[in-house]
């Protein structure tokens, strides 16, 4: 834990960098108040190195080997082997950015359910897809039919 | 109003219908994440146009009423806030849920916002006129102090690592300056994208972090437990804890109450500072983050509350104190209603309708959220890759029908990796969440406090409400490193 807590000290001062340095590049307005613009972000900045040596500091020395419990919402994963799949999962999610301009909602949605469901370690069969198509007609029905949401339509209409 | 007076008003108008149909259509956006109440009741705007001006209202106040609740649902079974003010449901409700207890949490969640509903609704109605000088009293320097009140209860989010809490704390409050600076109009952190000008919107970065991360999470986690024929019903709180949940829910309405009637507070701060307050005045505190009863209905009993107090600025001075107040500001507009002190003398009978209606509302979502929660259950007891799969097209669909985005789904994507690394650092992103939701709000109004008081920082504690919110920030902050320090010096 304490190997990651100084990796994490060393990411969050490397974002306080970097955030510093692009806030002293926001420019300057003759509208500022005496704060401006660049103000509180500076601030933000310093805090967060602040905090970030802090936690460098007290990751370093291995005194203590008491186990850190976390609240229930930051449950510590374990990827291991499975880090492919993680990035399948989020690959997925791209993909669907992509394609869905071009194959429409109902195809993409249905292409996603899929794809999940393979990557979650379900198999892909007659059900599935069976699933897949269901749950892309039922979310189409819910979020163009019912709350009418402009969804791209995809190159469908165009080719019919 | 006399109580015959109030049923003739019922049963003479189409309002219990409106109130029903509005809950059923908010239960369902604010399940929705990305669907925020403010869009539930948007969408019904155009419908209402030819509607009874009375049922109009109260077709969208109950709308309101049953997005508030809604957002519990998605909360507590898949941990992911439907909506902001659900985001401290989060923390309680979802950890009952996978001791399989999701039953008994969609109880009290649904118990707890009936109950505030219903304290909500006497403030609203017995106060409203009284009370309206709240909100006219609060100044920047009062909304800077607000927002610092909101902040004070990371120490309370962040379990325990006070430390790493409070990164995460400034990580949310950096990722909140992102977009339009407040005062001069420049633009900040935006890299030249035109997406990022209005900033990065508050329910991109939890459904992010929970819903996204989660999915991530679960794709190398072993399966999770079924829910069993018992815990896959509906159970309401028993006597015994009925009397345990009464004082968080006392709390949460008591919060929910003040916080509704601030303009731009909302129910997200109040749900957090009620779940603060809960825990630190509970004989089980140490029970809060490992599935508390009391930590869904502290949270719950407020959001509900603030349904029905937000209205009492929107209708009374003309202010309203949320998006959803906003619409419903809208609604009353195109029907020619103009809220304020004249709305009582001259729309008498609309203003009596709309209180008849909400009372409906929160009968109406007592029934209606308990007729929903079966299916819910059961919906979350499938096969882990089908339900995700579910989730993940929810999560898409929804973020996109925020916006019509598809940028906005790739933020929610960035965010769910910043979640999956929070979560491997054992950093809890509530902290986080807390401070995109204030951010925008500490930093215009500490700058507008400043430039009114030409750079005087003793504006801050001149201000009688700010010096007393400021206060309390403080009392409660102290609160809480003083029992860490107490919990580690008993842990020695």
């Amino acid at each position: 834990m304490r190997n990651r807590d100084l990796l994490f000290g060393i990411a969050t001062l490397v974002v306080a960098a970097v955030y510093y340095g692009l806030a002293v590049g926001i420019p300057q307005s003759d509208l500022a108040d005496p704060i401006g613009p660049q103000g509180l972000p500076r601030v933000y900045a310093v805090l967060l190195a602040a905090l970030s040596l802090i936690l460098i500091a007290r990751s370093l020395p291995r005194r203590s080997a008491k186990p850190h419990s976390a609240t229930p919402e930051s449950r510590t994963p374990n990827p291991g082997s499975g880090i492919p799949r993680v990035i399948g999962m989020l690959l997925i999610g791209v993909a669907y950015i992509v394609v869905l301009p071009w194959l429409g909602y109902l195809l993409s949605v249905a292409a996603l359910i899929t794809a999940t469901i393979y990557f979650q370690g379900g198999s892909i069969n007659g059900r599935s897809i069976l699933v897949a198509l269901s749950g892309a007609a039922f979310f189409w029905l819910l979020f163009i039919w019912l709350l009418r949401i402009q969804y791209p339509a995809g190159l469908w209409p165009s080719v019919i | 109003m006399a109580v015959g007076d109030l049923i003739q008003l019922l049963f003479s108008t189409a309002i219990i219908p409106a109130a029903f149909g509005g809950v059923a259509w908010g239960i369902l956006g604010g399940a929705l994440p990305g669907i925020s109440p403010s869009i539930t009741m948007a969408l019904l705007l155009p419908f209402t146009y030819g509607m009874d001006s009375t049922v109009a209202v109260v077709l969208l106040a109950s709308t309101y009423v049953g997005a508030e609740y809604g957002g519990s649902i998605p909360a507590i079974l898949i941990g992911t806030p439907g909506t902001n003010a659900a985001a401290a449901t989060v923390i309680d409700g979802y950890e009952m849920k996978r001791q399989g207890k999701a039953g008994e949490a969609l109880g009290i969640s649904l118990y707890s916002g009936f109950v505030g509903g219903l304290f909500g609704f006497l403030v609203l109605v017995l106060l409203t006129e009284r009370l309206s000088g709240v909100a006219l009293a609060f100044t920047p320097s009062s909304y800077f102090a607000l927002g610092m009140l909101g902040l004070s209860v990371i120490a309370s989010l962040a379990g325990d690592s006070l430390l790493k809490g409070l990164i995460a704390g400034v990580l949310g409050l950096m990722v909140a300056t992102i977009g339009t600076d407040p005062v001069t109009g420049l633009n900040r952190f935006t890299f030249g994208s035109p997406d990022l000008l209005s900033g990065i919107p508050a329910i991109l970065v939890m459904v992010g972090l929970f819903a996204v991360s989660e999915m991530l999470v679960q794709t190398t986690a072993p399966d999770w437990e079924k829910a069993t024929h018992e815990s896959a019903r509906i159970r309401f709180p028993t006597p015994a804890l009925w009397r345990r949940i009464a004082r968080p829910q006392a709390i949460g309405s008591l919060i929910g109450a003040f916080e509704g009637m601030i303009p731009g507070a909302g129910g997200a701060i109040s749900s957090f500072l009620a779940y603060n307050e809960a825990r630190r005045w509970s004989r089980h505190s140490e029970e809060f983050g490992h599935g508390s009863p009391e930590g869904v209905a502290a949270p719950e009993a407020a959001n509900n509350t603030v349904a029905c107090t937000a209205l009492v600025p929107m209708l009374s001075l003309g202010i309203p104190s949320s998006n959803s107040a906003a619409v419903l500001l809208g609604g009353f507009l195109m029907h020619e209603l103009v809220p304020g002190p004249m709305l009582f003398v001259q729309h008498g009978e609309v203003v009596r309708g709309l209180y008849a209606g909400l009372l409906v509302a929160n009968i109406a979502m007592l029934i209606i959220g308990y007729l929903i929660m079966g299916p819910c259950i059961w919906l979350v007891s499938r096969p882990k890759p089908y339900l995700m799969a579910f989730i993940y097209a929810l999560v898409v669909s929804g973020v996109y029908a925020f916006q019509a985005s598809l940028f906005n789904v790739g933020v929610a994507l960035a965010f769910g990796v910043v979640g999956y690394a929070l979560r491997y650092f054992a950093v809890p992103f509530l902290p986080m969440v807390l401070g995109v939701v204030l951010g925008f709000m500490i930093e215009s109004n500490y700058r507008r406090a400043l430039v009114l008081s030409n750079g005087d920082l003793t504006t801050f504690v001149r201000n009688p409400i700010s010096a007393a919110l400021l206060a309390i920030a403080l009392v409660v902050l102290a609160g809480q490193l003083m029992r860490q320090a107490k919990a580690r010096a008993d842990a020695r």
